[in-house]
């Protein structure tokens, strides 16, 4: 009872003490290790513009689908300093295929490893996939888990909403 | 209390104003008829204030799917970075190279947590990292029952490690020092290890290469006086490979393993210690499956005794399809002989390659699998075919020279009796000895070959659909062979099956399997179909049959019958009232049927229902296994949300 009421107390004082934004939380400067051997950190690829981020591994079936739609939108919208990390999660069992799978699906986003979820505990992307958009000044504007075909329409229209384009529903309006 | 409380609120209150924060909820709770009960509850909370972080995570669950019943933080870590220092205190997760040394998970679904209570310290300078860590660790592992742990091999540990990054390569130096108090079947042990390794890694344009070596010494406490020293135990060694080549768009990658922490021709049990410890979590060079029924069929790795290779091909093919093909064989590092029923005698097999050696217990798998999207991509698909072979266990093996002993006599006196003479006397004027081929060999071995097929259509008003198939056939059998079957102890060598002919050689193939009626059933088929409409970012249905013809052990019985398997079977008669629902019709025996609705309550909150029921076998993740009792008739809730 003592430690529920300690969780929950901490629960509360953080949901009302914490940072009031009014669009979202900031995201931790982690620092990422590519899937090239480079070291960067989560504000270096935030120089640019917004981030997507998405946790995946090379076993989950609806990260693959989500895949290939987020590398479309990394390459539709870089010319908007927009990008997209894959932070990968697979373990030793099967790191040594990521290289593999990437290039024989020819992806240009950024591919990032955490082969023991440190970074996953950290942003809560434990569950695969787990998307975040995340604005250029670090500030969480979009969290999402899973993945059903069809989504894709409002990962995009988020993209766009972040990058001040119009979004889908309203060009419609217009 | 008090000044918990207090802590807390002047905590938040004080540093509210840089304080960020992200947290993640998940619920699950199940019941079914079989008491299979659970109530599983964890807060994930992260906490990040300039350069301090911190992860607390609380838990109430009672019980747990797996695991003890907890009420309580289980698992917390501050971090403080500051330019190059890192500084860590609680519970630490981390991982050297490949993990052939140390790696450290929390893995909820087969309840494998390694992770160290205590303090970590990094520096980096360029491309120059030092770290050091120290704790304690206790790493539970299971007995007989499925849910509750019951072994206890705790750790007082301190490890080094060193790593150099220069432009294309990368080396790293690791030490790891383990006191162990090891819980056996009855009573403990006392061992040290010392494990120190070295990996190193290059990356070219068109390859790249990882190799990792780690060599190990354990020692143990024979006698509890003070100051008695430590005797030599084990020593053993770990390598790991991995070159990938890449041509364009294709690339192969090609994985090599030796893992020799121990020696045996059997599972190793709690009493065999001394051997790989609970930190070393390595490659295990088998396809990690995504289908439930290759699943089911994986392959249980022995991380103390095992080489073996691993190739996997994947590449573009025309109309923007994918390929890919995967091949390993892996086996013990040795044959063994029984020169009795319980005296084995190994023999290293030469050279670098994994054995076929049905004693060395090879393991064959190879999987091809076509992927691609269609239809202006609103149609994925893929095919698969999967096959292994898999030599279980070893009961006798015998494979030598056995010796025919035959005795001549000559009769040297005799006497004349009516007209009849009648020998009195023999001598024995010398023995002739033949050697004959002898072979006493049993094993059981299963061997599998699973088609999964998955289409998924995705319209254009948010709807979509996917149905999925996997068709499996699967064969357990005990094979024995040879000329001679047990070993006879009072006379010290095998029995014949035929004395007098020590060329009678058999071969019996006994399969395993039994179906309803008990009866032998030489090929085991099993079904799963599944069936999912979901309308995105709203809600998804999935119906899950899964159906087999033979079981694997003990006859299992469903005695409920559910309007779930009622409707999936179209039995009307169970809804017009004229069905004995305690006397289930034979019909719904050997199938699991279940049905769950997700739903998206927002987009970070997520509600899945689950009613029906699910076959129980053998699950595996990141090289650790399970058996997960069956799930009969009964209803799973899971609630998640991150914040």
């Amino acid at each position: 009872m003592k430690n529920i009421l300690i969780v929950t107390l901490l629960c509360f004082n953080v949901l009302l003490f914490a940072k009031e934004n009014e669009s979202g939380n900031l995201i931790p400067d982690l620092k990422i290790k590519l899937l090239n051997g480079k070291t960067t950190s989560i504000y270096d690829l935030l120089e640019d513009g917004p981030l997507m981020i998405d946790f995946w591994a090379t076993w989950c079936k609806p990260c693959k689908l989500v895949m290939k739609h987020l590398d479309t939108y990394h390459q539709t919208y870089s010319e908007n300093g927009f990008k997209v990390l894959m932070i990968n999660q697979d373990t030793p069992r099967s790191i040594g295929k990521v290289k593999s799978f990437i290039r024989s699906k020819n992806h240009q986003f950024i591919v990032a490893l955490d082969p023991n979820q440190k970074i996953a505990k950290k942003l809560n992307g434990l569950a695969m996939p787990t998307l975040i958009l995340v604005a250029q000044d670090g500030t969480i504007k979009w969290r999402h888990q899973g993945y059903m075909p069809g989504e894709e329409v409002e990962i995009e229209n988020q993209i766009k909403e972040i990058l001040g384009l119009n979004t889908e529903a309203e060009s419609k309006d217009s | 209390m008090k000044k918990v409380v207090l802590f807390i609120v002047s905590v938040t209150v004080l540093f509210s104003n840089d304080l960020d924060y992200n947290a993640s909820i998940v619920a699950s709770y199940g019941d079914n008829y079989d008491f299979y009960s659970y109530s599983e509850n964890r807060l994930d909370l992260n906490l990040f204030y300039k350069d301090i972080q911190a992860w607390i995570q609380y838990e109430y669950s009672n019980p747990p799917e797996v695991g003890f019943p907890i009420n309580d933080i289980r698992k917390f870590r501050i971090e403080y970075e500051k330019d190059n220092f890192t500084l860590k205190l609680g519970d630490i997760y981390e991982i050297w190279g490949r993990g052939l040394a140390f790696n450290q998970i929390d893995d909820q679904t087969t309840n494998y947590d390694n992770g160290t209570r205590g303090l970590y310290f990094g520096y980096t300078n360029g491309g120059l990292s030092i770290s050091h860590l120290n704790g304690n660790s206790d790493i539970w592992y299971f007995g007989n029952d499925l849910r509750v742990p019951y072994f206890k091999n705790s750790h007082s540990m301190y490890g080094n490690q060193a790593q150099y990054d220069w432009d294309i390569f990368s080396i790293g130096l690791t030490q790891l020092h383990s006191n162990e108090t090891h819980q056996k079947y009855f009573g403990e042990a006392y061992v040290n290890h010392e494990l120190k390794g070295i990996y190193g890694s290059m990356m070219l344009a068109n390859a790249d290469l990882f190799l990792e070596y780690v060599d190990k010494k354990s020692t143990e406490k024979e006698n509890l006086f003070p100051g008695s020293p430590f005797d030599t135990l084990k020593n053993g060694y770990g390598v790991y490979g991995n070159l990938n080549i890449y041509l364009g768009n294709w690339g192969l990658t090609t994985e090599y393993k030796r893992y020799v922490f121990d020696r045996g021709h059997g599972d190793f049990t709690a009493d065999e210690y001394g051997n790989r410890i609970g930190f070393q979590m390595m490659p295990t060079l088998g396809r990690e499956q995504n289908t439930t029924l290759l699943g089911r069929v994986v392959h249980p790795y022995n991380y103390n005794d095992e080489r073996g290779v691993q190739l996997s091909l994947t590449g573009p093919l025309p109309f923007g399809l994918t390929l890919l093909t995967q091949y390993a064989h892996l086996s013990r590092n040795d044959t063994w002989q029984s020169i009795t029923t319980f005296d084995w005698e190994n023999k290293h097999i030469d050279g670098f390659l994994p054995g076929s050696n049905e004693s060395s217990l090879p393991f064959w798998e190879n999987y091809q699998e076509i992927s691609g999207f269609a239809l202006d991509d609103n149609l994925y698909f893929r095919f698969g075919r999967g096959n292994n072979k898999d030599v279980m266990k070893t009961i006798r093996f015998f494979d030598g020279q056995g010796l025919s002993i035959k005795e001549n006599w000559v009769y040297t006196d005799s006497v004349e009796w009516q007209d009849e003479w009648f020998y009195t006397d023999s001598s024995l004027i010398g023995i002739d000895t033949t050697k004959y081929k002898l072979e006493s060999k049993m094993w059981q071995e299963v061997s599998s070959i699973t088609y999964p097929f998955e289409l998924s259509y995705s319209l254009n008003n948010g709807y979509s659909f996917k149905i999925g198939f996997e068709y499996q056939e699967r064969k357990k059998k005990n094979v024995s062979m040879g000329n001679a079957t047990t070993y006879n102890a009072s006379d010290s060598s095998w029995t014949l099956v035929n004395p007098t002919n020590p060329d009678s050689f058999f071969v019996i193939y006994e399969t395993q399997y039994t179906d309803w009626n008990s009866e032998k059933i030489k090929t085991q088929f099993n079904r799963m179909i599944t069936f999912s409409l979901s309308k995105a970012s709203k809600w998804s249905v999935t119906i899950n049959h899964d159906q087999s013809n033979a079981f694997d052990g003990p006859k299992t019985v469903d005695p409920y019958y559910n309007p779930l398997e009622a409707l999936i079977f179209g039995d009307l008669k169970y809804f017009t009232g004229n069905r004995n629902k305690s006397a289930p019709p034979l019909f719904i025996q050997q199938k699991w049927v279940s049905a769950e609705l997700a739903l998206n309550l927002s987009e970070s909150q997520r509600l899945s229902i689950m009613y029906g029921s699910i076959q129980g076998g053998l699950y595996c993740s990141n090289g650790i296994c399970r058996q997960i009792a069956p799930f009969n008739d009964g209803i799973k809730l899971t609630y998640s949300a991150i914040f």
